[in-house]
């Protein structure tokens, strides 16, 4: 399935931000979930807005509500490749009997299943870092040309869910729907018998909330629909939900700043924080120094995390550990201090280290192709001037070389130090 | 001489697009100042006091006929009909307009040159002996070696940003012309037990506000290793070098604080990590280089002798330019010539378009097509027969170049000074003008034999004032500008750093004490052969801190 033809510039949600989002909320009766979806889809973000299903338990009264307001509605499934296959059968279902016309499966990047859970064991070993791969990543693309979305998350699920309101104005400037938000249970089976809607094939064998199959398990009677979710760890939503009422938790579309492989794209790591812990922590840059300091708990630490590498820090000191580190960090605080390529030089050359070696700081476009020959694949910048050069491909590059450096340039000619980019 | 194969003329090509490209979005006000700096420093682009200077690159100070000639052209069409000869061998431009600066640099790429790291905190453009592949006292033409060095410092992406500029000096004889022991490695040429050619490295030496003596890290390096272990000694700076503060940042510092032995380990760990790696020189490598300078087809001839007294009854200025102008050359019958950029009451190093045309057209009919700049500001003819010395002084007398002062008290050298550049404290040149024409009188100048006078307008030394036999350093005091004299220096392989014997002196006062010192040493010199520097080292700072300053 090809992704739809969509908006190229997302309605700026006027309308939402000049009534205010609570005189929004009180327009409608608590359960008037039709009533809240159709003067979303029609009138606050008509044609600018889409919904993502997980296809679960309860997603048919959604789409049923979806399919009576606008067949047309683009409907994304999280195809995360974790699915049950009653799942599969059960998208395939709805779609034919709501006649949803733009039912759109969204695929984990390859790339980044290949080197972030080569085993398939990633869920096990870091649930967070699975979601961010299957679902996270492949949604920021499409989240990114839409001004507003429609969920079906509950009031009840979770006590995090407590106090959903029916239209939520996210961190970066977004709409989300929630129909549903004071639907109870009862609410849902209620609509589902009255409606005569199928039933997730999985439900009757005691799952009230269905997500990929490894992370979801039979809710005992009386617990949390949603205990069955990532049962085992603290973990109570995917990330793609973070945001609600207004409270920012986490931005739904950070600023793609890192670029690598000839694009932007989002960052999975962040910088090394005070509060975080050796044993736990995930995709953050751990300082040298933090990470000698606390080098056993982070080696038995199972999460993917990199290092951060100061201008003055010598890596010959982690030498013997750079496998650990799936990303590794060279700082280049100002453009004039040059140590980071004697760092990545030694990295690449020396230590052999082929992760990915980003440069981080104050890069000018002129200095890219340089960082490149010695060894950095991927740049973190913000320098306005330096992301445009990027993106258009318009780097200052002389591709001849008279150095033997880097592992990928060719000699060429007889002098032994000629190179040429390959 | 080296010529450009498909590679280096399509490297130096699409630098120059590069380059032209950058200056293209800083017209457009697509590049800010800020933004443009270091992408024009790259690229030997420096913003004075009035203009924007271009500082053109001589590698290892040789240039031929064809490109002294557009040399020439570019002084013509851009600048103000001259350029400036510097002691980095180089050449600057001091008045050309920045949209001109890519047709400036498409011209030089036309005749194998460019302005490549001439300016930046990166390996800057390698000197050597201004007699180099000439000389009777070298043991090796350090050429080759020089442009090798060339090739792998240009654009090295690992040392493009080092803590501060690093400059590189070699000389094939063990009379030091280049002053390698005041360069940030300086290479001469040395012999091992076996009777092989290689390398004493010399690391840490420099001139500006702290002047250093470089020291002995190795005392024999191969040709083969030698970009290895420059690499080495690279990396060990990059890395550890301060940057905390620029006047602290050179090379020279970090061997000073951390000590010769500290900084010999680390490269020496370097070293053998990279040791015959890719860098490694092959012999047949270095040969083919090496044939690209293969001597000019010279005449067999028998020793000719030049009888200097007979020509001074004759013609008293051809007879003393006879005397101070010529090197001995390694093959009998020729000399090399030096062409004196020191005119009486003139600009050290300065030369018109006129001056390089008719240096051009000599270079070509007398001295098979080979020139080269000194880091004395000279110009020097290397490979001049004998018996051409006559016609070669007529056309010098006409192109006025014919000064017979090489070594002498007016063949001072002197940088730009407050009137072209930004950094100065204070007037350099009309210093050096006023001191020249003191000294002018041939006689006056034989009298006072060999004698180096370096001139810096400020603390930076690029007049290179510390290894002067008298050296001036201008300073600004209370709003004036005034003058130190330092006594004893020499940038030879004797080397040693001038000492400030007391207080500065304004202006119209430097001249008479210059003379003071001269008369000084001329009547104490145990023989009319003993040059000041001798005298000096005899007889130790009082003789000349009374002339200076009276008895106390």
């Amino acid at each position: 399935m090809g992704l739809p033809k969509l908006a190229i510039t997302p309605a700026k949600p006027d309308k939402l931000r000049a009534l205010g989002v609570i005189a929004l909320n009180g327009m409608f009766d608590e359960m008037d979930a039709l009533g809240v979806l159709r003067y979303a889809i029609e009138e606050v973000l008509p044609g600018d807005i889409a919904i993502v299903s997980s296809f679960g338990a309860d997603s048919a009264v959604l789409l049923h509500l979806v399919s009576q307001v606008d067949r047309a509605l683009p409907v994304y499934f999280l195809e995360t490749g974790k699915h049950f296959a009653e799942t599969l059968a059960y998208v395939e279902t709805l779609r034919q009997r709501f006649g949803l016309t733009r039912v759109t499966a969204l695929h984990p990047d390859p790339a980044d299943v290949a080197r972030f859970d080569p085993d398939g064991q990633l869920w096990e070993r870091d649930p967070d870092s699975c979601c961010h791969i299957r679902k996270t990543e492949p949604l920021e693309p499409v989240t990114a040309q839409f001004g507003g979305w429609v969920t079906g998350r509950k009031r009840y699920q979770t006590a995090e869910r407590g106090v959903l309101p029916h239209f939520e104005l996210t961190s970066d400037d977004r709409i989300k729907i929630n129909p549903l938000a004071y639907f109870s249970d009862s609410d849902v089976n209620a609509y589902k018998a009255q409606h005569g809607l199928p039933e997730h094939p999985l439900y009757d064998k005691g799952y009230k909330s269905i997500g990929c199959a490894p992370c979801t398990s039979v809710v005992a009677a009386g617990e949390d629909p949603r205990a069955g979710r990532w049962r085992g760890f603290n973990k109570k939503e995917c990330g793609i939900h973070f945001d609600f009422n207004g409270a920012i938790a986490k931005p739904m579309i950070g600023q793609k700043n890192l670029w690598k492989d000839g694009a932007f794209t989002a960052d999975p790591f962040r910088a090394w924080a005070e509060t975080d812990s050796p044993e736990t922590a995930r995709y953050a840059h751990v300082p040298v120094d933090v990470f000698l300091r606390n080098r056993v708990a982070f080696l038995s630490n199972p999460h993917p995390i990199g290092l951060h590498v100061s201008p003055a820090d010598q890596v010959e000191q982690v030498e013997a550990d750079l496998l650990r580190f799936a990303s590794i960090a060279i700082a280049f605080p100002a453009f004039t201090d040059g140590r980071g390529y004697s760092t990545a030089r030694l990295l690449s050359e020396r230590f052999g280290y082929t992760g990915e070696i980003r440069a981080v700081g104050d890069v000018l476009a002129d200095q890219v192709p340089l960082m490149r020959r010695c060894g950095i694949t991927a740049f973190v910048v913000t320098h306005e001037p330096t992301r445009r050069a990027l993106e258009s491909g318009q780097l200052a590059t002389v591709n001849l070389f008279y150095q033997p450096v880097g592992t990928t340039e060719v000699p060429v000619g007889t002098r032994p130090f000629l190179r040429r980019a390959q | 001489m080296y010529r450009y194969d498909e590679f280096d003329a399509a490297f130096v090509r699409e630098r120059t697009a590069q380059f032209s490209d950058q200056v293209r979005r800083r017209i457009s006000g697509e590049l800010s100042e800020d933004q443009f700096r270091p992408l024009r420093l790259m690229n030997g682009l420096y913003l004075q006091l009035h203009a924007y200077m271009l500082r053109v690159a001589v590698p290892y100070g040789t240039l031929s006929s064809r490109q002294m000639r557009m040399l020439a052209h570019l002084a013509r069409t851009y600048d103000r009909g001259y350029g400036h000869f510097t002691t980095r061998q180089n050449i600057q431009y001091n008045w050309p307009k920045l949209r001109d600066i890519p047709s400036i640099l498409a011209d030089l790429a036309s005749v194998e040159m460019h302005a490549i790291q001439t300016s930046g905190n990166c390996i800057r453009n390698v000197t050597t002996d201004q007699f180099a592949g000439a000389a009777a006292d070298e043991i090796i033409d350090p050429r080759p070696v020089g442009e090798i060095l060339r090739q792998w410092s240009s654009l090295h992406p690992e040392f493009t940003f080092l803590p501060r500029k690093f400059k590189i000096a070699l000389t094939g004889s063990p009379n030091d012309r280049a002053a390698i022991k005041f360069h940030d490695i300086g290479l001469m040429a040395a012999l091992n037990g076996a009777g092989e050619i290689g390398w004493s490295v010399y690391v840490g030496g420099g001139l500006g506000r702290t002047p250093m003596i470089g020291k002995l890290i190795n005392a024999y390096v191969p040709h083969e290793h030698l970009l290895s272990y420059l690499e080495s000694i690279m990396r060990v700076y990059n890395r550890y070098g301060r940057r905390d503060n620029k006047y602290k940042a050179r090379i020279k510092i970090l061997v000073h604080e951390e000590g010769l032995e500290t900084i010999k380990a680390q490269v020496e760990e370097e070293f053998a990590q990279v040791r015959g790696g890719r860098l490694t020189l092959p012999q047949e490598e270095l040969d083919r280089i090496g044939a690209y300078f293969a001597p000019p087809p010279f005449k067999s001839l028998p020793v000719a002798a030049i009888d200097i007294a007979r020509e001074k009854i004759l013609d008293a200025a051809y007879g003393s330019w006879l005397e101070n102008n010529l090197h001995p050359h390694r093959v009998p019958g020729y000399v090399s010539v030096t062409i004196s950029l020191k005119p009486i009451g003139a600009a050290p190093g300065d030369a018109t378009d006129a001056q390089m045309e008719a240096v051009a057209d000599l270079a070509e009919r007398y001295s098979f097509d080979e020139l080269r700049v000194s880091h004395e500001q000279n110009l020097v003819l290397p490979h001049v027969l004998v018996s051409d010395l006559p016609a070669v002084y007529v056309a010098l007398v006409e192109a006025g170049l014919a000064e017979g002062n090489a070594g002498l008290i007016s063949d001072m050298i002197a940088c730009p000074g407050l009137d072209y550049c930004a950094l100065a404290n204070a007037r350099s040149i009309p210093i050096a003008q006023e001191i020249s024409r003191r000294f002018a009188a041939p006689e006056r100048q034989k009298e006072i034999g060999a004698l180096k006078i370096k001139i810096s307008g400020c603390i930076n030394a690029c007049g290179h004032h510390h290894v002067g036999h008298i050296g001036i350093l201008g300073v600004e005091k209370k709003g004036t500008e005034l003058y130190q004299i330092t006594v004893g220096g020499d940038g030879t392989e004797a080397a040693a750093i001038g000492k400030i014997l007391g207080p500065g002196f304004e202006a119209e006062a430097v001249p008479a004490a210059i003379e003071r010192l001269v008369e000084a040493y001329i009547a104490r010199r145990q023989t009319p052969d003993e040059p000041f520097i001798s005298a000096y080292r005899r007889l130790g700072d009082a003789p000349f801190k009374e002339a200076l300053y009276g008895t106390a």
